[in-house]
């Protein structure tokens, strides 16, 4: 019997594993053909209002404040082309059985993707139930599902809606994390000190970080968001400083002496700073802690204003005075393989995109009294110094920072009359101001 | 006898006569059948065929490659583009005709006229399937299929025409990462214009690109060169869509390059 048996099994098993890799190879045959030149317009996307489930008074104020949130999100992405909701048909759905899908995909609203859904709040908890459905293809056309519950607060609703832009600009944008729930951190002057602040990326819920009643500046994020560098003075001069948002104040970080200016975080958490410890102001690089620090440039400088190559943190560039009027070089993270990769005029403030492509920066291409033009923002492609403007006669820009998505900059700008954040796509388009209130200067966005 | 023979002669001639008469009438029948009867077959041929409308429309969604000099200018092109209001124009020519004095005429010519007008509506409507080069708006035709592995295109199988179809959206993602990732200045600059790079690539499950292979060079180094970075430049197309079952998908991804 246990003979017969045997082979027998092992004969199902034999089948088995071939069925199994007829499977897989079968599956694997799916295949896609496309190729450049076939129109890369940007998504045309529809977001519906999203309608009340329930019949909460509370649901009027957090429906406004999601569908605002929500439309602005997407807005920001940079990657859709948003209808309009003056061509929406009458009947907005609020739940999947509720689209009319001939209503969405011919004109006028003739769009390819539709967000929508609703919200319910009861018994101070809100429940919201969002969709991406790909209305040009009837056939199976949920591309996301989405349901979130939290307490009924505007701000829980804010963050509701955050969360879902970001799961459709993920979907829709190739891969790329949404920077709809990133931080952006600044100084702000306001408290009648300038001192460290931090806001969500689209300027709502400013909120001060330091109280340190001195002078702060170059607020700089760590890679996973636990820590803050900035360069403040104190009694022995310009040092820097860290806080810790794990505990929520500051920790000890060692003295230099000297001038310790603009720290910079690596991908992998080591910090280049400017410090003059050693007579000139160069560049240093140090641990998270302060500890083995050694020195990358050894000249004369000035050198300041080091950023790590956010993909590779193999290479830093950095503002030197060595040639007179400063301006941007790049080296290895080891001081070697020095360039200078700006020829004229007066360039400071350089960051490296996350994609390690290109640095942004401030320059005035022609410096010197009568000379046309002012501190604008540029764009470089680091392996071939191509450049492109993005800011044009627009006062002062300075300071660009990239979101971690790469497709925006953050910068100062005194286009208003005063210092404040703006924000603009990586393109120099969609420019938008952050912040109103008081001098804001010296944005820095969190790495996710 | 011989009387006979002259009674023969009269019985034979009406015989003669008639089939003479007979011959000729079935000729003429013959002839006026070619004429007539097979005129009005052939013109039945073509309007009736509704296979010929299924080759048209299996064809035209396989993703052959689009001619690439139609691209420049869009009043230039005879495509119809993705809108469909030009079937409208057959509707002038009556307008235009009753002028002329010989309506006879002109009555028998429009019969082929119209079985071409017939004939016209079915390729057209396989047409927009195509994307037409350079114009229309958004793409959310099937522009992308995938063939079960038919490199020529025609070898539909069953499990073929799922992931083009049913995640568009995700192909368009892809085409649109490859294209913005794809920087043209890395070609050599003495070139203007080339032919098509083909590549081929894997992606995995996590949305990550492996296994880049150029299947057909375009003949320029740089060129073929630079599609190739533009995929290692990817790290993540995004996830593949969780409700699709597979654990990878392959990309046929081509490269049109002009200055």
């Amino acid at each position: 019997m246990s003979n017969s048996a045997g082979p027998t099994r092992r004969h199902v098993l034999i089948a088995l594993a071939f069925l199994i890799l007829l499977a897989a190879t079968g599956s694997a045959q799916d295949w896609i053909r496309t190729g450049t030149g076939l129109g890369v317009e940007r998504v045309r996307l529809a977001a519906a209002d999203f309608k009340p489930s329930t019949s909460d008074a509370n649901n009027v104020n957090l429906l406004k404040t999601f569908n605002d949130t929500l439309w602005s999100d997407l807005d920001n992405a940079g990657i859709f082309d948003l209808v309009s909701k003056s061509f929406y048909p009458l009947q907005e759905p609020g739940q999947p059985s509720e689209i009319n899908f001939t209503a969405w995909n011919s004109p006028p609203p003739n769009t390819s993707m539709l967000a929508f859904g609703n919200l319910g709040a009861v018994a101070g908890k809100v429940t919201v139930q969002g969709w991406l459905y790909d209305v040009k293809n009837e056939k199976s056309p949920q591309v996301l599902g989405k349901q979130y519950t939290d307490n009924a607060t505007p701000d829980a609703v804010r963050v509701i809606a955050h969360r879902f832009a970001d799961e459709i600009i993920f979907r829709l944008g190739g891969g790329v994390q949404g920077i709809a729930e990133t931080k952006i951190y600044f100084v702000s002057e306001r408290s009648g000190h300038k001192e460290i602040w931090i806001m969500d990326y689209d300027g709502a819920n400013q909120q001060q970080i330091t109280h340190l009643g001195s002078i702060s500046l170059s607020p700089r994020i760590s890679p996973d968001g636990s820590r803050l560098a900035f360069s403040s003075i104190n009694k022995s001069g310009w040092e820097i400083m860290m806080y810790s948002f794990d505990l929520n104040r500051m920790v000890s970080f060692p003295r230099f002496g000297g001038m310790n200016l603009s720290p910079s975080w690596s991908p992998d958490g080591k910090i280049a700073l400017s410090s003059s410890r050693n007579g000139y102001p160069n560049i240093f690089v140090v641990d998270a802690s302060g500890g083995n620090s050694h020195r990358l440039t050894n000249d004369k400088g000035p050198d300041v204003s080091p950023t790590w190559n956010r993909k590779t943190g193999s290479q830093i560039a950095f503002v030197s005075g060595r040639t007179g009027l400063p301006q941007i070089y790049t080296m290895d993270a080891d001081g070697t393989n020095l360039q200078r990769i700006t020829d004229q005029g007066y360039a400071v403030s350089p960051n490296w995109s996350p994609n390690g492509q290109f640095l942004t920066f401030s320059w005035m291409r022609k410096y010197g009294a009568g000379e046309p033009g002012s501190n604008d923002i540029y764009l470089m492609d680091a392996a071939s110094k191509q450049w492109v403007q993005l800011t044009h006669d627009s006062g002062r820009n300075d300071f660009p920072c990239w979101s971690p998505d790469g497709r925006h900059i953050v910068f100062q700008s005194h286009r208003s009359g005063s210092d404040q954040i703006w924000m603009m796509l990586a393109d120099g388009t969609n420019v938008k101001q952050l912040t109103f209130k008081g001098g804001n200067t010296q944005p820095n966005w969190s790495w996710k | 006898m011989s009387t006979d023979i002259y009674s023969e002669h009269s019985q034979l001639r009406r015989p003669l006569a008639w089939s003479l008469t007979l011959h000729l009438a079935f000729a003429g029948f013959v002839v006026l059948y070619a004429v007539f009867v097979n005129g009005v077959r052939g013109s039945s041929w073509g309007s009736g065929g509704g296979g010929d409308a299924m080759g048209a429309t299996l064809v035209s969604s396989v993703p052959l490659p689009a001619n690439p000099t139609e691209t420049t200018n869009v009043l230039a092109t005879e495509s119809k583009g993705l809108s469909q209001s030009q079937p409208a124009v057959p509707e002038k020519e009556p307008e235009a005709i009753p002028i002329p004095d010989k309506d006879t005429k002109t009555k028998i010519k429009p019969a082929p006229v119209k079985t071409a007008t017939q004939r016209k509506p079915e390729p057209e409507a396989a047409e927009s399937n195509r994307i037409p080069y350079g114009e229309g708006g958004p793409v959310s035709g099937p522009y992308t299929m995938n063939a079960g592995a038919a490199k020529g295109g025609f070898g539909f199988t069953g499990s073929g025409g799922d992931f083009g179809s049913q995640f568009a959206w995700y192909v368009e993602a892809v085409q649109r990462k490859v294209t913005e990732n794809w920087l043209k200045y890395e070609v050599d600059p003495r070139i203007s214009e080339a032919k098509r790079v083909y590549l081929t690539f894997d992606i995995a499950r996590d949305g990550h690109p492996s296994n880049v292979q150029v299947e057909q060079s375009s003949g320029v180094p740089s060129l073929d060169q630079s599609a190739v970075r533009a995929l290692q430049r990817i790290d993540t197309f995004g996830p593949l869509p969780p409700n699709y079952s597979g654990s990878k998908v392959s990309v046929e991804f081509w490269f049109d390059f002009k200055r």
